[in-house]
């Protein structure tokens, strides 16, 4: 897993700020600071061609978080696979983590626990894969994200690449087509990795076709919101097994290198960091790494630098801050013997804030921004 | 009596040429079977043997087989389906996307004749916006007797609303989508003007991409009009109506993601480079400007190609309930503070019995002979018409005045006893609501239908643009084919295909008829 979309070689806040004050766009920036009542020669100067309605921005923005989901979750899946076959029968965690990771525990148990005995309390594997993959009644499995990162595509057709729309449109094609295959194991892997290299492609069309612009800043966005949610519940789930102190579990290694490629993050770590992993140097990876995409930190400072260039952002920003805030000051060597999971959820709370805000400030239809008055023609 | 006559120049005297040609070099076609008579083909004469400009074509189909055809039908489908060219279609309420029916052989037009056509196009349509402009002002053509007062006052289609508005250079209907068919000898007919919102140019032009990457290596055979420089020139035209002085913002505006003709709109905003909104994406200000809903607060728009019809453009002045207009779209309209493509009331022009009146239409406006024939159609509200359709209804197609898309049409020839008699009671119930036209014979093209090649009946969906800067017509157009045997039913809606269709430097293989030129 290459595909950077991040831009994080240069992830330093200035080097950020001065990065992206090449993208000018007069226009934006003269309307920003309210100039409207200057009157019609300030208007002409707004009207370049360039507007994003608020409509396609939102479709934009949750276009990156379901591919993003999609992709996670597959990602997800697989690794759980490669891991459960390492660990003797047992030792296993069963496949219930997956469940939680997806934050689709509750879901499952309505449409496949009900139904069997108390007796029968773990979850199958082919129950959980195929909720996960393409359950009915899971709107985050994987066909149901990249449904809907289709649709919201669809829908933001004018604004990104034809080709990014061809590919998904593709992709989403391709795995309805062939879901039969992806009830084995072996055919399960190929279907996943089918999945991740589509949006691997899809992200690489969009990375190296579509212009800088604000959609892209939405669809960035979105994207670094999702992973770093992601991220968040990943480690959560984690969290659980993190409470014996001391303890001398001899499969931890393995859990925590499963941690690390269910985020692609393994080989990242290991060149990042000389220890091996465990509880306290993988958390810090995954929490407070700058460099690396799917780390906390790292998303969170993307999608400081997207809003950065959008108008109207200062509240999203100020959110985006406050969670960086509460990431960078984790402690984490306390956190690996207790806490690490009501802290998560203060990150999650970070991370729903800040969607909050940025739907509220371009989504939400209540929404006018000012409004130029009869004077001002 | 109410029957236009056919005047024209443009027809074709069937395979003078053809019979001409040198047979060296022509392979035995390789669907020694294929027949089309009794109807005029757009690829084979009636000997069999193919046309002069297709003479390449087939015989390179000769070479491949059928099974090397068949399997470029299946890379046609799978490209189709992977491009997402769809249309949707409404099941029981529901919209389902299909993919878009395409068949891969071509139809040939060669380009001497095309000219031909193009200039009577741009002939029609510049009579039309004369046309249009004159019902919204001084009615000219009434008080001359070109046209009867009720043709334009008492039409559906004639919005008051519209009445003194003065668009720029007079223009009303930008984009025109016409229907072209020819008959048994190959003379070529405008079916319909569609000035409403016209749909169709996105197919045209996914199909000759399709068309590239299927068959490349005819491109070297043919020297083949582009169909691409369409959306250049509707950027331009767009720009040309714009009432603001600077760099103008364009959008599309699409009644939604649930429309049948979405693809299309998502395609035309993406290929122009400019938003795609909806109604609830616009607001009308007191100022009686358009602005849209960006992430940057509202922003003015100046042009709107709207694909929204008329009557739900606007819940303050037409249909109150309608969800997928702008209230106050007209007040802005009329102001001049916003263009709206098509203008709102150019549909007055859309309508079976005002295209009887064509023919008569140019001669009044432009001093002209029409270049391309209209087919003689009977106004049932003339009680000599009437008689006479009734008289021979099953001789005759019948068509309700103001519908489009093929809807409500009666083919005299094909219909039941039953179906007559219900027709001849409805025309006499409401002779205003019915013309009708003579059958045509309308040509075949050689079509795939499972793994052979058999003609199937065509027609022929040119666009035309006008501003006030100039006109222009697509070299060619969205060709359209019946896929079941001996249907004349070309509406994708109702199970039709279509074709790639190329303008080729080629002989022309049909004499132009005479006629005044």
């Amino acid at each position: 897993m290459t595909a950077d979309l991040l831009g994080t070689e240069d992830v330093g806040a200035e080097g950020h700020e001065g990065d992206r004050t090449h993208r000018t766009r007069p226009e934006i920036g003269e309307r920003a600071s309210g100039a409207i009542d200057d009157g019609t020669g300030d208007l002409e100067e707004g009207r370049s061609g360039t507007m994003l309605l608020a409509r396609m921005a939102e479709a934009v923005y949750w276009a990156g978080r379901h591919l993003e989901r999609a992709e996670g979750t597959a990602r997800i899946v697989q690794v759980h696979t490669d891991a459960h076959v390492d660990l003797p029968v047992g030792e296993d965690v069963g496949w219930e983590p997956l469940l939680a990771i997806a934050g689709v525990d509750s879901e499952f148990a309505e449409r496949y626990q009900a139904a069997a005995g108390p007796e029968d309390a773990r979850a199958a594997e082919e129950d959980v894969i195929e909720f996960l993959l393409h359950g009915e009644g899971n709107d985050s499995s994987i066909l149901a994200s990249m449904t809907a990162a289709r649709e919201n595509l669809r829908t933001a057709r004018p604004v990104v690449p034809r080709e990014a729309w061809e590919a998904c449109n593709n992709l989403w094609l391709s795995s309805n087509d062939l879901l039969e295959e992806a009830h084995s194991r072996e055919g399960r892997v190929r279907w996943l990795r089918r999945v991740i290299a589509g949006c691997q492609c899809i992200h690489g069309i969009l990375l190296g076709t579509m212009s800088r612009d604000e959609a892209m800043s939405f669809l960035v966005l979105g994207q670094n919101i999702e992973r770093a949610d992601l991220t968040t519940r990943v480690l959560d789930v984690r969290s659980d097994s993190l409470h014996a102190p001391g303890a001398d579990d001899p499969y931890d290694v393995v859990h925590w290198m499963a941690v690390l490629r269910s985020l692609a993050a393994y080989q990242p770590f290991r060149r990042a960091m000389p220890a091996r992993p465990q509880g306290g140097s993988t958390l810090r990876f995954l929490l407070q790494d700058d460099r690396f995409p799917r780390a906390v930190g790292a998303c969170l400072t993307e999608a400081r630098a997207q809003l950065k260039v959008l108008p109207h952002s200062e509240r999203a920003q100020e959110a985006c801050q406050n969670a960086s805030m509460v990431v960078a000051s984790a402690p984490v060597a306390r956190l690996t013997l207790g806490g690490l999971s009501e802290f998560l959820e203060d990150v999650q709370l970070a991370l729903v804030e800040i969607h909050e805000r940025v739907d509220d400030t371009y989504f939400r239809p209540s929404f006018v921004g000012w409004e130029p008055t009869a004077a001002s023609r | 009596m109410d029957l236009t006559q056919p005047s024209g120049t443009l027809g074709s005297v069937d395979d003078q040429k053809d019979a001409a040609a040198p047979p060296g070099g022509t392979l035995a076609p390789q669907w020694p079977t294929y027949d089309p008579a009794p109807f005029y083909d757009e690829l084979v004469g009636s000997d069999g043997t193919p046309r002069p400009s297709a003479e390449a074509l087939w015989n390179h189909f000769a070479e491949l087989g059928p099974d090397a055809l068949a399997e470029r039908q299946l890379a046609a489908d799978r490209e189709i389906r992977a491009l997402g060219v769809t249309f949707t279609v409404y099941d029981g309420g529901v919209g389902v996307d299909r993919p878009w029916p395409f068949d891969i052989i071509p139809r040939i037009i060669p380009r001497d004749q095309w000219q031909i056509i193009e200039a009577g196009l741009v002939q029609r349509l510049a009579a039309l916006n004369l046309f249009i402009d004159d019902c919204y002002h001084d009615q000219r053509a009434v008080s001359a007797g070109v046209v009867p007062a009720d043709l334009v006052t008492g039409s559906p289609n004639f919005r008051r609303e519209c009445v003194g508005v003065d668009p720029p250079g007079g223009i009303w209907a930008h984009i025109c989508g016409s229907d072209l068919i020819r008959d048994d000898e190959g003379f070529w007919y405008v079916l319909e003007d569609n000035l409403r919102v016209p749909s169709g140019v996105s197919y045209l032009l996914e199909n000759r991409m399709v068309t590239k990457h299927i068959f490349p290596e005819m491109f070297r055979h043919y020297s083949i009009e582009p169909v691409d420089p369409y959306v250049g020139r509707l950027a331009s035209t767009l720009a040309s109506v714009s009432p603001s002085t600077g760099d103008p913002t364009i959008v599309v505006l699409t009644p939604g993601i649930h429309n049948s003709a979405y693809f299309e709109h998502a395609f035309l905003a993406q290929q122009l480079g400019v938003e795609l909104v909806e109604g609830s994406d616009l607001v009308v200000l007191d100022d009686d400007c358009v602005y849209a809903r960006t992430i940057d607060g509202l922003e003015q728009v100046d042009v709107i190609y709207r694909r929204v019809d008329d009557l739900f453009i606007d819940p303050e002045v037409f249909l109150p309930d309608s969800l997928l207009g702008v209230p106050g779209l007209m007040r802005a309209w009329k102001s001049g503070r916003v263009a709206l493509v098509n203008a709102p009331g150019a549909g007055i022009a859309d309508d079976k019995k005002v295209y009887s009146y064509v023919p008569d239409i140019i001669r009044f406006y432009l001093e002209e002979e029409p270049i391309l024939w209209t087919i003689p159609t009977y106004r049932c509200s003339d009680p000599e018409a009437r008689a006479r359709v009734l008289n021979d209804l099953a001789n005759l197609v019948v068509k309700p005045a103001n519908e489009s898309g093929g809807y409500g049409v009666l083919v005299g020839s094909q219909a039941t006893p039953e179906e007559l008699v219900v027709a001849a009671r409805e025309i006499e119930d409401e002779p205003n609501r019915w013309v009708a036209q003579p059958i045509i014979k309308l040509s075949t093209a050689p079509t795939l239908c499972d793994d052979e090649v058999a003609p199937r009946h065509v027609d022929l969906r040119p666009f035309t643009l006008m501003g006030p800067d100039g006109a222009y017509v697509t070299r060619g157009g969205l060709t359209r084919v019946a896929r079941r045997k001996g249907s004349l039913v070309v509406n994708s809606s109702q199970g039709g295909g279509s074709k790639d269709t190329w303008v080729v430097d080629s002989p022309s293989d049909t004499a132009l008829a005479g006629g005044p030129t």
